[in-house]
């Protein structure tokens, strides 16, 4: 009696959540958002909630060019890094200001996209992936050479500790590290919703449409007149340009850029292999799906690192904990991706709509019933 | 010195086929994509050295060891991992991509992040001389077996029944299917003969330089470059592709006099130069559009 009825509320407000226009839950969810650091949180959940949004961001980038345009890239830490590095650069060598080196990064993450774009948009499904996974491996050798007398790269870009030494958001001494941290807080989610917003928005206009087409069926996209190659780069380099922009803001975060921005990265550190899994655990291809994905998975190995220190004590033994995290972490998201190939995101908005449609179906034989 | 370029140059690209050859079987028979290939190949090092010193094994039991237990973990990786996503190209390659890393930390997790130098397979006789040059005997042992292994994998595809229903995989999975080849046991078969070949290529190269746990990036970027180059899928292209890469890396390195890191660097290149002139590789299908 009592699990029919908790039953039937559960159906009438998780289907009446899919008549609360998509906008408004965001927006909700924003204001949410807004108010963590009212929680109290320590300054290492803070950090992990900088990081988790800007995985989000990264994530939902990668989402735009995979998941919509259909081209599998499996190096889009590239772009990343090229933004994290040229940031880097700018605030080392010219000492400009944190507007100007996030600004003047943008660019060179976007000549990036043009220049990898153009021989690897020639090819196609299993090649792309392949081209575009060893380009930034490849490209990460170059800052080690050394060539006496002609140009020290290796001195410059200060090798695998990269470039160190960045000014922060809030620079100012008064104010203590959590100050800093509620500031970056704030900085990051302002640029994830802003760039979340105009991802999404890229996504549904007519070019994004495009997108999908092509994704769906290229031949028929170019039988409608469409010039696909250029469309392709287009959504290259939009990509390209947001996982710029969020690699200088990781750089500034992390107060510099090392080899690890342009690699796969680990748990803590976000990289191409983490975009990837975060966005196939949260949905591909539908923009709030990696946001979802990137804040469960960032948020993880926090708690993972908690339990495993909590093991380590009840057995009395000294766990190594980094690899422990990544280990567990690694087999979770794999486990998810293995089980629900569609995503999280994507599972529970199916379900949702298949509620809707059962309970559709029930009040229409209802009222026949009535009818009759 | 331009001996030491052909010795170098012969020896590099025989190991750059074992390990292409097990990539592109794997993706001609399955269409599997697998980014662990470069794992299988730190892991059949890492075995390799953990029976010689931990079990006190000699070389060659040790050698089998290792790669039968490479081969065992490959059905696990399929078994586990590819097989209930095999439909999704993108998914299987996170997943494998997953299961590299996975290895990588068990293998810091076991044996530290130090690097470990193994021993030569003859440790009674490190050099020997040839057209009088002194060569380190690993790179003649190497150059042997990885010959000899693709004289044999390409005997036992042309002519072996199972070689055979491989071939027929790869031209048209429905027909194949609908001939009666037992597609899993097939790809399980295909991917087992992948990894230890994979294996074997690290116990044959880790003694040249050192084993440390993230070791399987190299050899999964030359792994693509090599497929990229000669057309994914294609034997006789990954063979071909191999010495060439191989010959234009060793000739940098000899001319640049030591610049290793310009090794990976160059064979971006000739990649992007054969992507622009020929997309699908110089052997490869052409990607048709459906």
């Amino acid at each position: 009696m009592v699990s029919s009825y908790l039953r039937r509320f559960y159906i009438s407000f998780a289907t009446s959540i899919l008549d609360v226009p998509p906008r408004l839950l965001a927006f909700l969810l924003f204001l949410l958002l807004l108010c963590v650091p009212l929680m109290k949180l320590s300054g290492y959940l803070l950090t992990v909630l900088v990081l988790a949004n800007i995985n989000a961001l990264f994530a939902t980038s990668w989402d735009l060019l995979v998941g919509r345009s259909g081209q599998i890239s499996l190096g889009h830490a590239l772009f990343f890094g090229i933004g994290a590095y040229s940031t880097a650069l700018f605030s080392h060598y010219f000492g400009l200001p944190i507007w100007a080196t996030l600004l003047l990064s943008v660019p060179f993450g976007v000549l990036a996209a043009l220049l990898v774009g153009f021989p690897c948009l020639r090819v196609k499904g299993p090649y792309l992936a392949l081209v575009t996974l060893a380009f930034p491996l490849i490209f990460v050798r170059l800052f080690f050479v050394d060539i006496p007398g002609v140009i020290n790269i290796k001195a410059i870009m200060g090798a695998e500790f990269g470039i160190s030494g960045l000014p922060s958001f809030l620079p100012v001494p008064p104010y203590s590290p959590y100050q800093r941290g509620i500031a970056e807080y704030y900085v990051s989610l302002l640029l994830l919703g802003v760039c979340a917003v105009a991802l999404y928005k890229i996504a549904r206009s007519k070019t994004g449409i495009i997108f999908v087409s092509i994704l769906d069926d290229e031949l028929a996209s170019k039988a409608s007149g469409i010039n696909t190659t250029r469309y392709k780069l287009t959504a290259f380099t939009i990509s390209a340009f947001f996982a710029s922009l969020v690699g200088g803001f990781y750089a500034h975060f992390m107060r510099g850029a090392s080899t690890s921005t342009l690699l796969f990265g680990s748990p803590t550190a976000p990289g191409s292999f983490m975009v990837v899994i975060m966005t196939i655990f949260g949905g591909i291809g539908t923009i709030y799906g990696p946001i979802v994905g990137a804040y469960i998975l960032t948020l993880l190995p926090a708690f993972l690192r908690e339990i495993i220190v909590l093991v380590g004590e009840l057995a009395n033994l000294r766990l190594p904990i980094e690899e422990w995290t990544a280990i567990i972490y690694i087999i979770i998201a794999v486990i998810f991706i293995v089980a629900w190939s569609r995503g999280i995101a994507t599972s529970i908005v199916e379900k949702l709509n298949e509620l809707a449609e059962i309970e559709e179906l029930r009040k229409d034989k209802k009222k026949g019933k009535k009818r009759r | 010195m331009l001996e030491d370029l052909l010795i170098n140059g012969a020896t590099t690209g025989a190991v750059y086929a074992l390990l292409a050859l097990g990539f592109t079987l794997i993706y001609g028979v399955a269409k599997i994509l697998n980014l662990s290939h470069g794992a299988f190949y730190m892991l059949g090092a890492y075995i390799f050295y953990a029976s010689l010193n931990f079990l006190q094994l000699e070389t060659f039991p040790a050698l089998i060891l290792a790669v039968i237990f490479v081969a065992f973990i490959g059905a696990i990786v399929y078994g586990l991992l590819i097989r209930p996503i095999i439909e999704s190209e993108l998914n299987v390659m996170v997943v494998t991509l997953g299961a590299a890393m996975v290895f990588q930390y068990m293998v810091i997790l076991l044996f530290g992040s130090t690097h470990k130098t193994i021993p030569y397979l003859i440790p009674q006789l490190p050099l020997v001389e040839i057209l009088g040059v002194s060569v380190r005997t690993q790179k003649i042992v190497a150059l042997a077996v990885s010959l000899s292994l693709i004289v044999v994998l390409w005997i036992f595809i042309s002519k072996s029944k199972i070689g055979g229903a491989m071939r027929a995989m790869a031209q048209d999975r429905e027909t194949a299917t609908l001939m009666g080849i037992n597609t899993e046991r097939l790809f399980v078969l295909t991917l087992v003969i992948s990894a230890s070949l994979a294996a074997i290529a690290g116990v044959l190269v880790t003694p040249l330089s050192v084993a440390s746990p993230d070791m399987w990036m190299f050899p999964l970027i030359i792994s693509f470059s090599v497929v990229i180059l000669g057309g994914l899928g294609s034997i006789k292209g990954s063979l071909v592709g191999a010495f060439i890469l191989a010959y234009a890396e060793e000739s940098v390195v000899f001319l640049a006099q030591g610049e290793e890191h310009l090794r990976g660097a160059f064979s971006l290149l000739i990649m992007v130069l054969v992507l622009l002139l020929r997309p699908s590789g110089l052997f490869g299908k052409r990607v048709e559009m459906e």
